[in-house]
């Protein structure tokens, strides 16, 4: 306020101001802004690593990739796998923070053990949950097999692959949903939870009209962070399936990855690449205006 | 196209080897002694080179030696290792950006088909020539099988020119497929190791029984939707059913009659034998099932796994395999395919004298035969395969003494890489792999799901 008092003061420190910001600026601007140019760019050449010329090719890899059957498969498989990753964790990462919401002596245990499949790499989970996901080997169905019930075929048919490999996900992740929404939960006022109580409430009604109500902007957080992941999904399918059996796991990032990393195509790769941010983009956009609402919405802002 | 016939060739540098010792005489005989060039191996003493390193038994055997190395040389080595797909992931991003960090790295024909196009890498010829650097009596680069080594040249011209131009490789270990078995199983069921393709889906509903350990399956063998596929064990099928990817006139083969027939063979053998979950096998899973007891015949995999097969530690059948040549096809015919591991020098390496140096070590005679015992197999020089230690540890391999050396042997003198070069050519066989998949998956027709493939694979050639 001293420095409004004297309007030459203002302007100077105004301007020191807007200096001070175009450093940051710049830094955003050359750290991300220009690489993501770049990258749209080489979506619109046919950049190959291992060959000499590049030409700019305007949009012939988005035209080739429209005409392309194992793309509109890999479109599919990839919101299929951001859907059923975000719709399965997301209830159960809801029923394991509730249990942990839940007072008792051996809790301490029980939250610091959740976390753990947070710490191992995805293609070490991966290669992990390969071996035990083997039809003819495997601790999954030898376990089947222990309560009577038949082999199951996890990752070598096409019509449980992706599944799978949703499971391994959710193995990895759903903890992550857990504790924030656990996170959630603590911060709901023991008054309000108290009052409820006092008002009769049982234990189902106090979870569905206080805590649930409480945990929107939660769960919202949850698929913010889950979805745009799930969609990028990559290192557990490549140390499982590699895409396949046939193209049931084959995601757009399995894609990219295959023509940047397998033959150096960058062009065609870029514009997977750039499909899957728009993905991102939109759902991100969306999750996020939803998230500004519950925001207000509950804490009345 | 080339074809590695490796009994002709062998043929072919004895006679070179009878030329070579006559011309070395006649040098002896007219030249002082003196005159030799003696090569320095101190010459780039205080360099250090950095290798990259593709998880393998051959670098189990290369890191006790390279104090060897830097003792003979004053050169220091050092090395990054890493599995397969992180491996070639650095790789393509230091050779791409020309930095020259890695000197010498370990490559295969598939990847330098992509490298030696781009200009990654040094052609090898001169240094193989210069006398300063390689004593080529010493180096005896005769000594290579022929076919091996031709797998590491090339013209740069797309689908033709294999062996021919340029050296951009050495070979380190190769192999090639056959058929392992249960003596003590095949025996219970009465039934004798398969001659032909014929033979084997013959006998395919009878391959099963119960183990201690609940039911042993028929037959395995990897079968992904991967280049590797049409490329090595699958591969190996299709071209003793005399399919190749192109003939003569360059025109591609994918949906031929010969092919489809192979494949349909194929997947009614996978179908009869191989247990569910067969249609996802990969390589690793093939070897681990197979060395677990579960299954009384592995069809066309990797010969080397015999040394997992063989290690009591890793294997549960260490005292009960055998091994055995491919089946023949309907024409009577085998023919194997090929896979080679070989080392490359950086174009872009800042010490090129230094890292040739390595390469030249590390493939001469006596190293190669000190790594073969160590685990890394299969020799691709004569010398290492008469060599009397190395003979003597694979002894003992296979139902009858001898009987892995006998295989791995007749085996290799139908081995062939059989395949155009391509810069992308996994892109393709990837492709055709699918086809086979779908025609096992979705039962569909096996003709129309090949020549959709080589439609496809088409398209990728032409654009």
């Amino acid at each position: 306020m001293a420095s409004a008092a004297s309007g030459k003061g203002a302007l100077a420190g105004g301007r020191a101001i807007y200096i001070a910001m175009l450093a940051p600026a710049l830094c955003l601007l050359f750290l991300t802004i220009v690489p993501f140019l770049d990258g749209v760019y080489t979506s619109l050449t046919n950049e190959k690593l291992y060959a000499g010329v590049t030409r700019f090719v305007g949009f012939a890899n988005y035209l080739k990739l429209a005409q392309n059957p194992t793309f509109w498969i890999a479109l599919g498989n990839t919101l299929l796998y951001a859907g059923l990753a975000t719709l399965i964790q997301i209830p159960l990462g809801l029923a394991v923070a509730l249990l942990l919401d839940v007072p008792s002596k051996v809790q301490w245990f029980f939250r610091s053990t959740i976390a753990l499949p947070l710490l191992i790499p995805p293609v070490v989970a991966g290669l992990m949950w390969k071996t035990m996901m083997q039809p003819q080997s495997g601790v999954l169905n030898w376990l089947l097999a222990q309560v009577g019930l038949p082999p199951f075929a996890w990752l070598s048919d096409p019509s449980t692959a992706l599944v799978s490999i949703v499971l391994i996900d959710t193995w990895l992740f759903m903890p992550l949903a857990a504790i924030i929404l656990l996170a959630g939960l603590q911060s709901i006022s023991g008054e309000v939870l108290e009052a409820a109580r006092i008002d009769g409430a049982n234990a189902w009604q106090t979870i569905r009209h206080i805590k649930l109500q409480a945990l929107k902007p939660y769960i919202v957080l949850v698929a913010m962070f889950r979805i745009p992941d799930a969609l990028k999904s990559l290192e557990i399918i490549y140390a499982t399936t590699r895409g396949g059996p046939l193209n049931a796991t084959r995601t757009l990032h399995v894609m990219a990855y295959e023509e940047a990393y397998r033959w150096s195509s960058l062009g065609r790769a870029m514009a997977i690449v750039f499909i899957l941010w728009v993905l991102s983009y939109i759902f991100s956009t969306i999750l996020l205006s939803l998230w500004r609402k519950e925001e207000m919405r509950f804490h009345g802002r | 196209m080339f074809e590695l016939k490796r009994g002709a060739l062998i043929k072919g540098s004895v006679r070179g080897m009878a030329f070579a010792l006559m011309c070395s005489l006649a040098a002896v005989a007219m030249a002082p002694a003196s005159a030799r060039a003696e090569v320095n191996w101190k010459q780039a003493e205080g360099a250090t080179l950095n290798l990259l390193l593709i998880s393998h038994p051959f670098v189990d055997a290369l890191k006790p030696m390279l104090a060897e190395f830097t003792a003979k040389t004053g050169i220091k080595v050092t090395f990054e290792e890493l599995a397969e797909q992180p491996g070639f992931e650095k790789l393509l991003a230091d050779l791409s950006s020309k930095t020259g960090a890695y000197d010498v790295f370990m490559t295969s024909p598939l990847n330098n088909w992509q490298y030696a196009s781009a200009g990654w890498l040094e052609p090898l010829d001169d240094y193989i020539a210069n006398d300063k650097l390689t004593d080529a009596a010493e180096y005896d680069v005769k000594d290579f099988i022929p076919g091996i080594l031709a797998s590491g040249r090339w013209t740069l011209e797309p689908m033709k020119g294999l062996g021919e131009g340029k050296l951009w490789a050495l070979p380190i270990n190769a192999e090639s497929y056959q058929i392992a078995y249960r003596p003590s199983l095949m025996k219970k069921l009465g039934l004798e190791v398969p001659k032909t393709y014929a033979d084997l889906l013959a006998l395919a509903p009878k391959l099963k029984t119960e183990g201690p350990d609940g039911p042993i399956h028929g037959l395995i063998t990897r079968f992904d939707k991967y280049w590797d596929l049409p490329y090595l064990t699958f591969g190996t099928m299709l071209q003793s059913y005399g399919v190749e990817m192109v003939d003569a006139s360059g025109k591609l083969q994918i949906c031929s009659d010969a092919s489809v027939k192979a494949t349909e063979d194929f997947v009614k053998l996978i179908r009869t034998a191989s247990p569910e979950g067969a249609g996802a096998f990969t390589w690793d899973q093939a070897m681990q099932g197979f060395a677990s007891g579960q299954y009384v015949m592995s069809l066309n995999e990797a010969n080397l796994f015999a040394s997992v097969y063989e290690d009591p530690k890793q294997s549960k059948i260490a005292d009960d395999v055998g091994y055995a040549l491919t089946p023949l096809g309907p024409n009577g015919k085998r023919a194997a395919a090929a896979w080679v591991w070989s080392m490359s020098l950086n174009s872009a390496s800042k010490q090129k004298d230094a890292a040739w140096l390595f390469l030249e070590w590390v493939t001469s005679k006596d190293v190669m035969v000190k790594m073969h015992l160590a685990g890394n197999m299969n020799p691709v020089r004569h010398s290492a395969w008469a060599n009397q230690e190395l003979a003597a540890k694979v002894e003992t391999w296979g139902e009858v003494p001898g009987q892995y050396r006998k295989v791995t042997e007749e085996e290799s003198e139908v081995a062939a890489v059989r395949f155009p070069p391509h810069p992308e050519l996994t892109r393709m066989l990837d492709r055709w792999a699918e086809a086979v998949q779908q025609s096992y998956f979705d039962n569909g027709n096996v003709k129309e799901n090949l020549c959709a493939a080589q439609e496809a694979v088409q398209q990728m050639l032409d654009e």
